[in-house]
């Protein structure tokens, strides 16, 4: 713990911490900048825990590393098994994660308008999923969009720190119809800040950074089995409120805890613990990697405490605030972001 | 305000327990209110958060409206079916928000039915976006539980009205086995004639309710409420009828609810003939269960009373 100080000092140049610093100085004495201001939370004071810092130790797996760090190895993982994602997750769940990205999907229903009597009834919405990258969750948004709900004012962007992982979402998606595909845009992106971002493949045009994503801009923020890598969640949370437009709803898709069920439990733990490490090295040759996803699975923190956690970012939820997957092995969260008084 | 006669508590079984001292307890004040439990079994579940930061736990400042929304999912669970006449129960079945969207949603259902496209034109109504009723777990179900909750609890203002006054309903003393079959049969109009403004779309509604998921909350409203008409005509029964009375009820409710989707007559007459056949019924088979068990009671006890007198030690 004394150490920490020094080694914050020790950093000065980050670009984080004095974006930190001149946030605490815009909230207390500048007027000009109020503009700049996050309108995310209600006391006005970002809470220090929720902005990211490099030096703040966090955890990888079982092991405690710094933010950068361990966005640089989370960075390192995903770009180790893009190709292999797809395969191994079937492998791993026995399909059974189609299952829950089914249901996540249908359960929020993009695309669905009410029948009034105005001229248009489809209001067109702008879906951001984050870690979207292999475009799993977004090609279901687009099917049940596009196709069920007969609403082709549908955009989905999908957003991935991971340039690995989102070609191999921009490779599946030629498979899409033209339609679709027209709606689809890719982003890399750090889901902790969001005002950063280029499209996919900028790097060899020599892009500069575009402005990012507005304020207020997005329908639907959807993270599926991946803000359990984010180096910040309280960080991400805020953003993901920044980029909501007022009724706009946040959902979670991520691996959560089956403690409710001790038999089932102690099975699952065995098979997570056991097996898939296994599985990874002989499929994907990569035991490191699928090793680290199962310990940030047991590391992601209960039903409760990250309902609590997306509450504390300024949203409601409704009822509970999630919903169990096959006995709390996956849970969905939700929250909306509540109008402006 | 204390009536001396007024059974407080509404469950009978702790009196069945402690009978001996039932009748002073039933006077005594209950200290257990709706409210009083709340906050007594409040812990503070949101106030650190075991995020990505390891052993630090930051301080969060709350905000009052996140310690109000936690305060509302704590009294929700520990809601209890106890009736109090000094702390009526606040109604805390939904949250602020979704209350919004539902009561906007509600008018919708008669051209909408109990359906999703009823909640998105709520939610749009509410200033929300179509894709904010998502946020509600159980999606038009909500929408059939808000109805069912509603017109819960506007019964009792209606039946004081009906009743002629506040200190004419509940449990009264005077009140005859009579009269209390007399309210019981008008407090039930009053609640199945709630269902005429959405009587076209409560049949979809009963589909819904039937479904495996809702059948034990859709079940759990029916028995609130049996319990709040049998409470509000003033039935203080706290022997093992309590239990049949209410299932009874229930059954009778249940049915004519399902008679009245079907009732084209003029103001559902058909309904209130129907309902009051029913409860005729209950009161005859009630009737010849009672005689049957003072029959039963009467010949044990003179036979046992003739091997008494034969010299057997009993």
């Amino acid at each position: 713990m004394v150490a920490r100080p020094a080694l914050r000092r020790a950093i000065p140049s980050s670009r984080t911490l004095l974006h930190a610093e001149s946030r605490i100085l815009r909230s207390s004495f500048s007027t000009t900048l109020q503009s700049q201001q996050k309108p995310n939370n209600n006391n006005n004071s970002v809470p220090e825990y929720a902005i990211p810092d490099p030096a703040r130790p966090t955890h990888f797996g079982f092991e405690t590393v710094t933010e950068a760090e361990k966005r640089e190895r989370v960075a390192g993982v995903f770009t180790s098994v893009a190709e292999s994602y797809d395969r191994m997750n079937d492998l791993m769940s026995f399909g059974w994660h189609r299952v829950w990205k089914d249901h996540f999907v249908a359960s929020l229903n993009p695309g669905f308008s009410p029948l009034t009597s105005s001229s248009d009834p489809r209001a067109p919405q702008h879906i951001l999923d984050i870690a979207g990258g292999t475009g799993d969750i977004a090609f279901r948004m687009l099917h049940t969009a596009h196709i069920l709900n007969g609403n082709p004012d549908v955009r989905v962007t999908i957003s991935d720190i991971n340039p690995a992982m989102l070609s191999v979402g921009k490779q599946r998606s030629a498979s899409l119809p033209a339609s679709q595909q027209a709606a689809l845009s890719f982003l890399e992106a750090n889901a902790e800040d969001l005002t950063q971002t280029k499209p996919l493949g900028a790097n060899q045009v020599g892009y500069s950074p575009t402005t990012g994503v507005p304020d207020e801009s997005v329908d639907l923020y959807t993270v599926a089995f991946g803000i359990r890598n984010f180096s910040n969640i309280p960080a991400a949370l805020r953003e993901a409120y920044r980029v909501l437009k007022p009724g706009g709803v946040f959902a979670c898709l991520e691996f959560s805890k089956a403690d409710k069920h001790p038999l089932f439990n102690t099975i699952y733990k065995q098979w997570s613990f056991s097996a898939i490490p296994l599985i990874g090295q002989l499929v994907a040759g990569d035991r490191d990697s699928y090793q680290y996803l199962v310990e940030s699975i047991e590391r992601f923190p209960s039903q409760e405490d990250f309902r609590d956690m997306i509450v504390d970012a300024g949203f409601v939820v409704g009822g509970q605030g999630y919903e169990d997957l096959t006995g709390g092995v996956a849970a969905i969260h939700k929250g909306m972001k509540p109008r402006r008084k | 305000m204390m009536r001396p006669s007024s059974i407080s508590l509404r469950r009978p079984a702790r009196q069945i327990l402690f009978s001996s001292v039932s009748t002073i307890r039933a006077a005594a004040p209950v200290p257990t209110t709706a409210t009083h439990r709340s906050l007594s079994t409040s812990t503070s579940t949101g106030s650190g958060c075991p995020c990505a930061n390891g052993s630090r736990r930051p301080q969060v400042k709350q905000t009052q409206e996140l310690q109000q929304q936690q305060q509302q999912r704590q009294q929700r669970q520990h809601r209890n079916a106890y009736h109090s006449y000094d702390h009526p129960s606040s109604s805390a079945a939904f949250t602020p928000v979704e209350e919004s969207i539902l009561s906007a949603a509600y008018q919708h259902v008669p051209s909408h039915g109990f359906t999703p496209s009823a909640l998105a034109a709520g939610a749009r109504d509410a200033g929300y976006l179509d894709i904010s009723p998502t946020i509600l777990p159980e999606g038009a179900f909500a929408l059939i539980r808000y109805h069912l909750v509603k017109q819960r609890e506007e019964l009792a203002p209606r039946v004081s009205e009906l009743f002629g006054g506040e200190g004419h309903v509940g449990a009264r003393p005077g009140l005859s086995e009579w009269e209390i079959r007399g309210r019981v049969e008008a407090v039930t109009w009053e609640r199945l004639s709630a269902n005429a403004q959405v009587i076209g779309r409560w049949q979809e509604a009963l589909a819904i309710m039937a479904q495996p998921s809702y059948v034990p909350p859709s079940l759990k409203e029916l028995a609130l409420l049996s319990d709040e008409i049998l409470f509000l005509a003033g039935d203080s029964s706290v022997d093992p009828s309590w239990y049949t009375k209410r299932a009874s009820l229930s059954t009778i409710y249940a049915a004519a609810e399902l008679f009245m989707t079907n009732d084209h007559s003029p103001e559902f007459m058909d309904t209130r003939a129907f309902l009051n056949r029913r409860l005729r019924e209950v009161n005859e088979v009630g009737g010849v269960f009672r005689n049957l068990r003072e029959w039963v009671g009467f010949t044990a006890t003179a036979g046992v009373n003739v091997l008494r007198s034969k010299g057997v030690r009993i």
